[in-house]
């Protein structure tokens, strides 16, 4: 085995982490690599040195802090519960009265924390910002959707733009990230239809071209011609040329683009 | 995690308890200032509270150390020009950390003159003990991935380490 | 006759000590990934470990005796032509041999990921949890038994798969390039369903005839949408050249 091949397998070796068969080709060739042995030594001096880095001691504040935010986020829990009960009939008498105790009890709490936690007081939000709220909510359940382990998960996570009218940046990127390079092709086909919405955008239509370039997928390859072809996208030109020229392009792929090409060059 | 989701935000504290610590010495790491990685560490489990009912039934860690990038990624797009990328400015505080404070270890100074992803990297794997799966599912690549990165950051960390 | 006897038993030990089955326990293993270029059968037992059956039926050619058999990212380290390895919380389990079928059993809450590089065809049947299927080439895909959430695609081959029951948590989501697609579900299934080929037919015998009214999102002019039994799930059933059959069960 090669030296370069080695070396990158020595933090591994020093870690436990190799399968026998690599260990013992490395123990193997450290017996007679004088070079390797350095370089492990080298390793080794390394990983010393971060393992005796001392943990910077945390100051006794975050923990304080900590527990008035808790505090804080179950009062608010509470305001929340007789609102709920609003449906009930029965409730309905006494609700004025529990929701001043409730607003009673907030409003002690808020103050209790006013001096101490210095963060922007939760009742002066207004509507406005809590829709945002609720929207940021919702972007953050998406993208953390979008980065599961299951592919399932991944679409429900791209399906969700459907319920958010105007994408920010971050959902647009996150997206054309899931169309170019998810592993799973059924992932990047919703992801590509889901874009197909949004070809306003300059970010989008860049992410298609780029996109023409490196999908292997016929199925994919013919949504994402379609798209660009009916935006007229002179980028798009080249890699589609270059998808005529190779060998392993479907042959109706290739028909298609012989057909669409004339309509934008 | 589950039962903080589902309403007993009491379970939150042993969390906390736990890794608080980790993420406040990661985000350390990272950025070299000890205020704004209070800040951070604060702002992630705020975070975590705000958003609980989101949360998926991953890893709570790799749960965490995500939103925590997040964090991080967001205050340095808020605080500085709006269109000056992440790495870059990540970069010229690294810099200026270096320059400012002589008492770093040869190691941190090392570890300073990575490029933030390399870093970052680096911190998980070898200060936090994450493993390359887990990695990839914070930083949203494959575990093969990770590897191959990883052994190329460590590679380039011994040299700027044995430079000195 | 006592002789014969003899010579049965022995023969039956002969033929279960060479056949060798290969076990691994799961714990800690949130999903299993299986990869093979020959025909490949994964169905579940009651054991909370991943099997694969010895398969007698190969012979080994003579010459490779004492030596191991090496395939793409791995050798054999189970001893029936498999490369087996842990990465976190996935197991790996690649199929080295080139032309030989296998059968692998699981417990049916395990998620399953199975991938066919060449010409082999993928069959699964009984699983509750998460199946992802992905024939790249020339394979087709037969899954059936099963609740969903299932993601699959298959370029070449045919894809059809049985539900006896859909699962409300995540996405169902199927398509061929080429080949047919042909779906059956319990008829009081609640989902939103989403039927799109490019170039092929669909039939069904739902009642769906809602138009997709969003035409300028469609490319396809073929393409309806609609609920069933009030809505539900989302499943997207889509072709780019193949035909479409959705049946009622």
């Amino acid at each position: 085995m090669k030296d370069k091949h080695i070396i990158t397998m020595l933090p591994d070796y020093l870690d436990n982490q190799l399968d026998p068969v690599q260990k013992e080709a490395v123990d193997k060739h450290l017996e007679t690599c004088n070079n390797c042995q350095k370089e492990l030594e080298a390793y080794k001096r390394l990983f010393d040195a971060i393992n005796k880095e001392k943990k910077e001691e945390v100051p006794d504040r975050l923990q304080l802090n900590f527990e008035a935010m808790l505090e804080e986020e179950k009062a608010k829990t509470i305001k929340v519960v007789p609102i709920t009960a609003n449906n009930n009939s029965k409730t309905k008498a006494s609700l004025p009265y529990m929701l001043k105790i409730a607003a009673g009890f907030a409003l002690l709490i808020a103050s209790f924390f006013l001096g101490k936690y210095q963060n922007e007081q939760v009742s002066n939000q207004t509507l406005a910002q809590m829709e945002n709220e609720q929207r940021e909510i919702r972007q953050m359940a998406m993208l953390s959707l979008m980065e599961n382990k299951s592919a399932s998960k991944r679409i429900q996570g791209v399906n969700y733009i459907e319920e958010l009218a105007m994408p920010n940046e971050i959902i647009v990127k996150a997206l054309a990230e899931r169309m170019l390079y998810d592993e799973n092709t059924n992932v990047r086909l919703t992801a590509v239809e889901a874009l197909g919405a949004f070809t306003n955008s300059k970010t989008v239509v860049n992410a298609f071209v780029t996109a023409l370039g490196i999908e292997k997928d016929p199925g994919i390859q013919i949504v994402i011609i379609h798209t660009l072809v009916q935006l007229q996208e002179k980028k798009a030109i080249a890699p589609l040329q270059k998808l005529l020229e190779e060998e392993e392009t479907q042959p109706f792929i290739k028909a298609q683009i012989e057909s669409l090409l004339p309509k934008i060059s | 995690m589950q039962e903080v989701a589902q309403g007993n935000l009491d379970m939150l504290r042993p969390l906390f308890n736990r890794h608080h610590k980790h993420l406040y010495n990661f985000v350390l790491k990272m950025c070299g200032d000890s205020m704004l990685s209070e800040d951070i560490t604060q702002d992630v489990f705020y975070k975590i509270l705000k958003y609980r009912a989101s949360y998926n039934n991953g890893k709570f860690v790799s749960w965490m150390f995500t939103i925590a990038r997040n964090s991080i990624a967001t205050h340095f797009k808020s605080n500085k020009e709006r269109h000056a990328d992440l790495e870059q400015v990540e970069h010229q505080l690294a810099n200026k950390q270096i320059e400012e404070k002589q008492d770093y270890s040869d190691l941190q100074r090392a570890l300073n003159r990575l490029d933030p992803s390399d870093r970052e990297l680096v911190i998980l794997n070898r200060y936090q003990g994450i493993k390359y799966e887990e990695i990839a599912l914070i930083t949203d690549s494959t575990p093969g991935a990770v590897k191959t990165k990883m052994s190329r950051a460590l590679k380039k960390l011994k040299a700027l380490y044995f430079q000195n | 006759m006592k002789q014969v006897a003899i010579t049965v038993v022995f023969l039956a030990f002969a033929l279960t000590t060479k056949a060798q089955d290969y076990t691994k326990s799961l714990s800690g293993i949130e999903w299993v990934k299986i990869e093979s270029k020959a025909d490949i059968v994964v169905k579940t037992h009651n054991s909370q470990e991943l099997l694969i059956k010895n398969r007698s039926s190969y012979d080994e050619p003579e010459r490779a005796k004492g030596l191991r058999l090496l395939g793409e990212g791995g050798s054999d380290n189970t001893e029936v032509g498999f490369y087996v390895i842990k990465e976190g919380n996935t197991l790996l389990v690649k199929n080295l041999r080139k032309s030989d079928y296998a059968e692998i059993y699981l417990p049916s809450s395990q998620n399953v990921a199975v991938t066919s590089t060449w010409n082999g065809d993928i069959e699964i049947s009984g699983f509750t949890a998460e199946i992802e299927a992905n024939a790249q080439l020339n394979g087709g895909i037969r899954i059936k038994d099963v609740a969903g959430p299932v993601t699959a695609n298959v370029l070449n081959g045919e894809l059809e798969v049985l539900f006896t029951k859909v699962n409300q948590s995540s996405p169902i989501s199927l398509h061929t390039t080429n080949g047919v697609l042909d779906v059956s579900l319990p008829g009081n299934t609640p989902a939103d369903l989403s039927l799109g080929s490019v170039n092929g037919e669909i039939y069904t015998n739902f009642d769906l005839s809602v138009p997709d009214k969003n035409g300028l999102r469609s490319i396809s002019s073929k393409k309806v949408k609609g609920a069933i039994n009030n809505g539900g799930v989302s499943i997207k059933l889509s072709s780019t050249n193949g035909n479409i059959y959705l049946r009622k069960q």
